[in-house]
């Protein structure tokens, strides 16, 4: 599986970022590699409007499985990743990636 | 660290009266975001002293080089909101008509135009009269909040939450249901609705508690005013019960909530008495749902 995290930093102790449109990075696990890369999204927490949306595109071009995020995605962004098949865990606010990634092994996070 | 956003929905229900008397309340420990960026008057009731500025920088304005022009006219052409017009034989943009949407520069052949950002306003850290510090911002005239605003003042607040060590943020949130809403509500570990009992506030209730369901905070709601429409009131309460939301307590339509604000106070240091409790009782409420 390949796991994204929205994340304020780029390794495994990073704080998790609550929000999705305009969460400052994207961390991605591969779980068959074992290698954890990441994307940097604060350009897009810089846009005026839609960033929920814009967000939900370059999370596609990262083709992850699953998403693990805080409060979940807004409406325009929830809409978009519908489609995509991508699923969404959310409630890993207040964790590390490490914790995050811990909690949803143990089922301990909710889903869309 | 924990952010409390005051929504509202509908304007006027008495969202910041309140948002100002928690943070009031909340005294050093907590740190304020005026996020209602449009009708900023956080600053009236807290008395920021505006000490540090920084100018915001938020769209686009679309700026033709005359030199460059060779008045083929593509720009006029293309442009929706009649923002290229023809003045003394030469196009040019009407400032207040561009909306920066960066057609007429895509399109120009001459590569004659160029998109230059708009400064919209300016954002403040200021210390306030609890004895801490709000982030709040001030628009340009004629400029409009965005999500991209909301998410600076909330990231300063957090910034200074940080240093100063503080584990309450208050915000004081925009209204509607649009993007500087969903950028106010981000990040949010609880959120309180402070509707009324009129039917606009009703519905504006119901909306943006869908938009907080989305987010999947736990919320809790003020009926203020709530002997201006018993029957209304009834309905709203029915509805928190139903959605699982936590009553946070009525008000009634009481006159002190103006006197206060006219006189720049809020209204547990105008009122010490009954209001006062009330707005003590509905804050430790807050306070034990985010334990």
């Amino acid at each position: 599986m390949r796991i994204a995290f929205t994340t304020r930093g780029t390794d495994w102790d990073a704080m998790m970022d609550p929000r999705f449109g305009r969460t400052e990075f994207f961390l991605v696990f591969d779980e068959k590699t074992g290698v954890l890369t990441h994307f940097d999204n604060r350009e897009t927490g810089n846009e005026a409007h839609g960033a929920g949306p814009k967000t939900a595109q370059h999370l596609f071009n990262l083709n992850p499985d699953i998403l693990i995020t805080g409060n979940g995605p807004g409406g325009n962004a929830a809409s978009a990743l519908e489609k995509s098949g991508i699923m969404v865990y959310y409630g890993a606010n207040e964790m590390t990636v490490r914790e995050a990634y811990e909690a949803y092994k143990n089922d301990e996070l909710s889903t869309v | 660290m924990k952010e409390i956003v005051v929504i509202s929905g509908k304007g006027g229900t008495g969202k910041t009266s309140l948002a100002a008397a928690f943070a009031y309340l909340g005294g050093q420990e907590v740190i304020v975001a005026d996020c209602d960026v449009d009708a900023a008057d956080m600053h009236l009731l807290l008395k920021p002293d505006f000490g540090q500025s920084q100018d915001f920088y938020s769209g686009a304005l679309a700026v033709i080089d005359n030199r460059k022009c060779t008045m083929c006219g593509r720009c006029h052409e293309v442009c929706r909101f009649e923002a290229v017009v023809l003045r003394n034989g030469r196009y040019v943009i009407d400032p207040f008509s561009c909306e920066g949407c960066g057609y007429c520069s895509r399109v120009c052949p001459e590569g004659a135009i160029t998109d230059i950002p708009v400064k919209s306003g300016q954002w403040f850290i200021s210390n306030i009269k609890t004895g801490s510090v709000m982030v709040h911002a001030r628009l340009a005239p004629g400029a409009g909040n965005s999500g991209k605003l909301v998410a600076r003042v909330k990231n300063e607040a957090r910034q200074v939450a940080k240093e100063k060590n503080k584990d309450y943020i208050i915000v004081d949130g925009s209204p509607g249901t649009g993007c500087p809403v969903v950028s106010s509500l981000s990040g949010a570990a609880f959120v309180v609705l402070v509707t009324e009992p009129s039917l606009s506030g009703y519905h504006d209730l119901k909306r943006v508690h869908q938009l907080v369901q989305k987010f999947h905070i736990r919320a809790g709601c003020i009926i203020n005013k709530s002997d201006i429409n018993q029957k209304v009131t009834g309905d709203i309460e029915k509805y928190l019960q139903d959605q699982d939301i936590l009553n946070l307590g009525r008000f009634l339509y009481d006159e002190r909530f103006t006197e206060a604000m006219t006189r720049g106070l809020t209204i547990v240091e105008y009122d010490g008495s009954d209001l006062k409790k009330q707005v003590e009782e509905s804050w430790n409420m807050i306070n034990h749902a985010i334990q």
